[in-house]
């Protein structure tokens, strides 16, 4: 139904979008995830022409909407969307809101539109105020009357850009459970959010973005139980990374321990954990490693899962040497004190690594 | 409710402030009339002499000053517009004395003996009609010399000058003009029509000793005249831009002006003078004093038909302009929309270049320069600049509410399917709207009162009426606070009328039965 071909977006100089290679089946439901600034929104905005694509092709029932010359207003008409901040017309009633466009495009009679709008408003639930105005509407109310002014136009396909991250929590069930009645129905969607239960819940496939392109994409079970790529590992356990690379004797410690500091405060880390991150850098690194390695070469990664509540040092240097073989036996002893698992791997190809698991207490 | 109350407030205030003016207008009659007396008016300097470091006020554009340094030591000059601002500066203290010519205060002197002469004159003022330089005018000038010569030889001019200095108006008949063949074409002719003898407004017609001279010798050369009233201070330009054929307001010959446009030969000499208060204190009723001020500023000659035009003049400029400007503000800023780059520089220059000068300014410019050879009138003139400036605030106005509409609302209507143009004209603009409103009608009410510059281009517009009626009566406050109160009626209206159309097309301010008009509901 939907191609992208190597589609690409930049503004000016930054490119948003690299090489994005998608099919969208009709009745599927995609769930569009990844972290911020991946092009998320930008895809949806692709799509539906508000930023034209700047590169590729996008192929919609055949046809390449890409191509100068196409109507727009008749692609748009197919592809409904649902904006963030609802964007409901402020001089307009919730009922003219939906009726508008329909008469307008579709050539629906007024009472034609009206008895439609109506319709879709009970459908929403929000068919008692079909003579309001936005302004006296909630939050999650409005972008109930917004959705249904999507659907009265009856698209092939509706695109749902971060449709509950600008509500109240208390607001985000009603919208969640109009945008489940739709993936019910079989209604092609795509849906870019942060919600994960939302996500998981309405799906049957995933695009995770990261970097510019569809990083990984596939069922949601898989990719929400078993992904393949690490990046998106991370995503779904929430992992925060902070790395640093140590390559000679005069390491700024004092430096790296204020962005471990930095970096624990932002994640919300315990000052009790905070320490023993700085700890376990400080007896492995600068009391063990650094002494005993001719060639210093050492690359320290801290990673912290929110989800999990855990973190865990990953430090990588290319000399097969074991912590316990440095010949430092009360830097180890305070280094196994923090804690809970010291693993040590050696391979050619990427040298040593050592996993370390950070005490959660 | 809190809507109703808000505007009951306002009017009441609005009854409050009328109120005040009107007292204001009374107790100032009452001031400017304290001062009538019955005896024989005795100056209170008695000569030059007394005078000496004193505030002497004169005309801009005359040529007193000269005359003052010489005969008054130490003097202090003060420039007016008009000879009536000077004679209410001399009322109100502002000044000691007025330098002006003999026969001008002598028509003054008799209707109010508040003021004297101080005895000498200062000097005498040759006084011509002033042609501009070109071969026509040079003829004219030629053909004026002549005429003035014959009728001084014959006595006819001596005749007339004591007729327009004399007391008995109904002796001042000047022949019917409008009947003139013309087989030599019509001439303009142009004045100040606040100075008598020489100009005025009697009966809402212009005449004066000028304008007497001036249409019998259109009759005896075969022409046609028609009689233009202007502000002093544009007379020379008028003139000299070919805008008008001769002119003259007692306009005294000088070698500076000799170079700039052509003189006809003097028709006299008047000698000039220097007015200052009467010594004495005199007493009339309050009542009958402001009877007076009223039936001198709106009964006599009719004055009050002279307001009544003079309200049409301006209603229909600031109407017209409202309606145009708003109209050319619209259409540029949709040529803008579309036009790209040159749309864009092009009309943020016009913008820039009307808004960037006084609004007088670029009305003479329009008058002088761009229409000075056509043949349009002040009025059009006067309505073509007002659009200009009103267009390029609304098209101020335009550009600062579409932007304060958000986005999305653009994004959400193109997401629907709607068209640029069914987005703009059906999204855009009438929340754009809500944001200039307020801005749209204060500009209405800086409009009409912006327009009462038009007097510099020959258009008699509320304003100049009320300074005709004031060279007419001597009096500044009651016919000031009468054009004044008049503004404030004007703008009231016209505010209130843009209100009435604004809640009509407000969409927050339709019934139900009109969002869904056409629709059964179950």
């Amino acid at each position: 139904m939907i191609e992208f071909r190597h589609m690409q977006k930049a503004f000016g100089p930054s490119v948003v979008l690299k090489d994005i290679n998608a099919t969208v089946n009709e009745g599927d439901c995609i769930a569009v995830i990844g972290p911020s600034g991946a092009g998320k929104s930008t895809l949806l905005r692709c799509l539906n022409l508000l930023d034209p694509p700047t590169g590729g092709q996008i192929i919609v029932d055949g046809q390449d909407i890409t191509a100068p010359g196409c109507d727009v207003s008749k692609i748009r008409q197919k592809m409904g969307m649902v904006f963030q901040s609802y964007n409901l017309f402020g001089h307009m009633t919730v009922i003219e809101n939906i009726m508008y466009a329909p008469v307008k495009l579709l050539g629906l009679s007024r009472q034609e539109a009206y008895d439609r709008g109506v319709e879709l408003l009970q459908r929403v639930g929000l068919a008692d105020r079909t003579l309001r105005y936005p302004d006296s509407l909630s939050g999650g109310q409005k972008q109930r009357v917004a959705i249904a002014r999507t659907l009265a136009m009856d698209p092939e396909i509706i695109l749902l850009d971060e449709p509950t991250s600008a509500l109240d929590p208390t607001m985000v069930g009603e919208v969640e459970a109009v945008i489940e009645d739709l993936a019910r129905s079989g209604k092609t969607m795509m849906i870019v959010t942060h919600e994960m239960s939302l996500a998981e819940r309405v799906s049957n496939r995933v695009f995770y973005m990261d970097e510019g392109i569809i990083y990984e994409e596939g069922p949601t079970a898989k990719i929400f139980k078993n992904p393949e790529k690490e990046s998106t590992r991370r995503f779904f356990r929430q992992m925060r990374v902070l790395e640093f690379h140590i390559d000679s004797q005069n390491f700024d410690f004092v430096g790296a321990n204020s962005e471990i500091d930095q970096y624990c405060f932002k994640n919300h880390i315990s000052p009790r954990m905070a320490n023993r991150i700085s700890s376990v850098i400080e007896e492995l690194c600068v009391q063990m490693l650094l002494p005993a390695l001719k060639n210093p070469r050492i690359d320290v990664c801290v990673e912290y899962s929110k989800t999990e509540d855990h973190t865990y040092v990953t430090v990588k240097y290319p000399d097969d040497l074991r912590p316990e073989d440095c010949g430092d036996e009360i830097s180890y002893k305070l280094l196994s004190a923090n804690a809970e698992s010291i693993d040590h791997t050696y391979d050619e190809s990427d040298g040593s690594t050592v996993s370390i698991s950070i005490v959660n207490d | 409710m809190l809507k109703q109350s808000y505007a009951n407030g306002l009017r009441s205030l609005s009854i409050i402030l009328i109120t005040l003016i009107l007292l204001t207008a009374v107790s100032a009659v009452f001031v400017s009339a304290a001062s009538g007396a019955k005896e024989a008016p005795v100056p209170k300097y008695k000569s030059l002499e007394e005078l000496r470091g004193k505030r002497i006020g004169m005309q801009v554009g005359t040529v007193f000053d000269e005359f003052l340094k010489e005969s008054i030591p130490d003097v202090k000059i003060e420039y007016f517009n008009t000879f009536p601002d000077e004679i209410n500066a001399l009322k109100a203290h502002k000044i000691d004395g007025v330098a002006t010519l003999d026969i001008v205060i002598n028509q003054l002197l008799q209707e109010d003996d508040s003021l004297a002469v101080v005895d000498g004159t200062i000097g005498a003022v040759p006084l011509g009609f002033v042609y501009p330089k070109n071969e026509k005018g040079r003829l004219l000038a030629d053909q004026m010399s002549e005429f003035l010569t014959n009728m001084k030889e014959s006595g006819e001019l001596d005749r007339l000058t004591e007729v327009w200095n004399g007391s008995d108006e109904s002796a001042k008949i000047i022949p019917d003009y409008i009947s003139f063949p013309a087989e030599n074409g019509t001439l303009t002719f142009v004045t100040e029509g606040s100075f008598p003898p020489f100009d005025y407004v009697r009966d809402g017609e212009i005449v004066g000793y000028d304008v007497d001279i001036a249409v019998r010798f259109c009759k005896e050369y075969g022409y046609g005249i028609k009689v233009t009233d202007m502000n002093f201070d544009a007379l020379m330009p008028a003139i000299q831009s070919g805008k008008c054929d001769f002119g003259a307001s007692g306009i005294a010959i000088t070698e500076e002006r000799k170079e700039k446009v052509y003189f006809s030969e003097p028709d006299y000499y008047q000698p000039a003078v220097v007015a200052v208060l009467a010594d004495s204190e005199a007493s009339g009723s309050f009542i009958s004093s402001i009877r007076d001020s009223f039936n001198r500023t709106f009964i006599k000659e009719h004055r009050y038909r002279l307001f009544i035009k003079g309200i049409y003049t301006t209603l229909v400029i600031t109407v017209l302009s409202i309606l145009f400007g708003t109209l050319l503000g619209f259409i540029m800023y949709l040529w803008c929309r579309k036009g790209g780059r040159l749309a864009d520089t092009v009309t943020r220059f016009c913008v820039w270049l009307v808004q960037g000068m006084p609004g007088i300014v670029l009305l003479m410019l329009l008058y002088y320069v761009i229409f000075g050879k056509s043949n349009i009138s002040g009025m059009w003139v006067a309505v073509i600049g007002f659009t200009m400036i009103f267009a390029a605030s609304f098209y101020g106005m335009l550009l600062s509410g579409v932007k304060a509409v958000d986005q999305g609302q653009t994004e959400a209507s193109y997401a629907l399917g709607l068209s640029d143009t069914q987005t703009f004209f059906g999204i855009i603009l009438p929340q754009a709207a809500r944001h200039f409103m307020p801005a749209y009608k204060a500009e209405i009410v800086s409009l009409i009162k912006a327009t009462a510059v038009v007097g510099y281009i020959a258009v008699q517009d509320l304003t100049k009426m009320g300074d005709i009626v004031r060279s007419r009566t001597y009096e500044a406050f009651f016919p000031l606070i009468a054009v004044a109160v008049i503004y404030f009626i004007l703008a009231g209206l016209l505010k209130a009328i843009t209100s009435r159309a604004t809640k009509y097309v407000d969409p927050e301010k339709r019934s139900e039965a009109k969002i869904l008009k056409g629709i059964k509901t179950k």
